[in-house]
């Protein structure tokens, strides 16, 4: 599966669009790591366990994107972007989305 | 022939076409179906799926990365971090279990004793709760192991 930010895949032509697609994910720490965050604020840098938290929610929504990619017979999706929205305190919201399309290789 | 040369089984070749997306729609769902009655199925399935997430990530590591992970390896660190939150947690669940018992030694009205135990005894079946959903899907979520 290709995946691309762009509204056209370089060598190949698209032949078919099959919509929309999207995977979102809601994922929290534990409250020990957030604990451990809280006092990462008082001397600045980087919070590895907040990085790592949205490393996974960026994973896990990209894959049920995918999921449902495939579940349509795409070869690739376009335009695909990142978003986040707010739906709880200190868990990390995630949607990947963008067009599925078939794809003729050039 | 090692165990890492040992030739897949059936039902480790199937995982990986289902987690490929190579099954046809009937196969798919006969595996799906199996997947509720089996669960070292979804747990290969899982495996399988966080080698996909792992292949995907395969980018040079940042300078910053080896210097956390040799922090995490210090005892200091390490052993320092549980060692803060076990005192923290052992605090907090022994000020709740004075709390309790404050309460229930006072001349507050039975009323309010009897609500203050129920909303008590609620918040931790919850809690209970939250943690035994957690470690029954632990072992199917391949999203754990994403690095930073």
């Amino acid at each position: 599966m290709i995946l691309a930010t762009t509204d056209s895949v370089h060598g190949a032509e698209v032949i078919e669009t099959l919509g929309l697609v999207c995977g979102s994910t809601v994922r929290a720490r534990h409250i020990g790591k957030d604990v451990q965050a809280v006092m990462q604020n008082f001397v600045g840098g980087e919070i590895p366990h907040y990085t790592k938290l949205l490393g996974e929610a960026r994973e896990q929504a990209l894959d049920r994107m995918i999921d449902q990619a495939r579940a349509l017979g795409a070869d690739a999706v376009v335009t695909m972007r990142f978003s986040t929205a707010e739906i709880a305190t200190g868990a990390c919201e995630l949607v990947a989305y963008g067009t599925a399309v078939k794809l003729r290789r050039g | 022939m090692s165990p890492e040369e040992r030739a897949p089984t059936r039902d480790e070749l199937l995982a990986m076409a289902y987690a490929d997306g190579e099954l046809d729609d009937a196969a798919a769902r006969e595996f799906e179906a199996r997947l509720e009655r089996e669960p070292a199925l979804g747990r290969e399935l899982a495996e399988l799926r966080q080698l996909a997430v792992l292949a995907r990530r395969i980018t040079p590591t940042e300078p910053a990365d080896h210097e956390w992970r040799r922090l995490e390896a210090e005892w200091l660190h390490g052993g320092g971090q549980k060692l803060g939150l076990t005192l923290l947690a052992v605090s907090a669940l022994g000020l709740f279990a004075a709390l309790m018992w404050l309460l229930f030694a006072s001349a507050l009205p039975i009323a309010i004793k009897v609500f203050a135990g129920a909303g008590a005894a609620g918040m931790l079946l919850l809690l209970v709760l939250a943690i035994r959903a957690r470690r029954r899907t632990l072992p199917y979520d391949p999203y754990t192991q994403v690095k930073r």
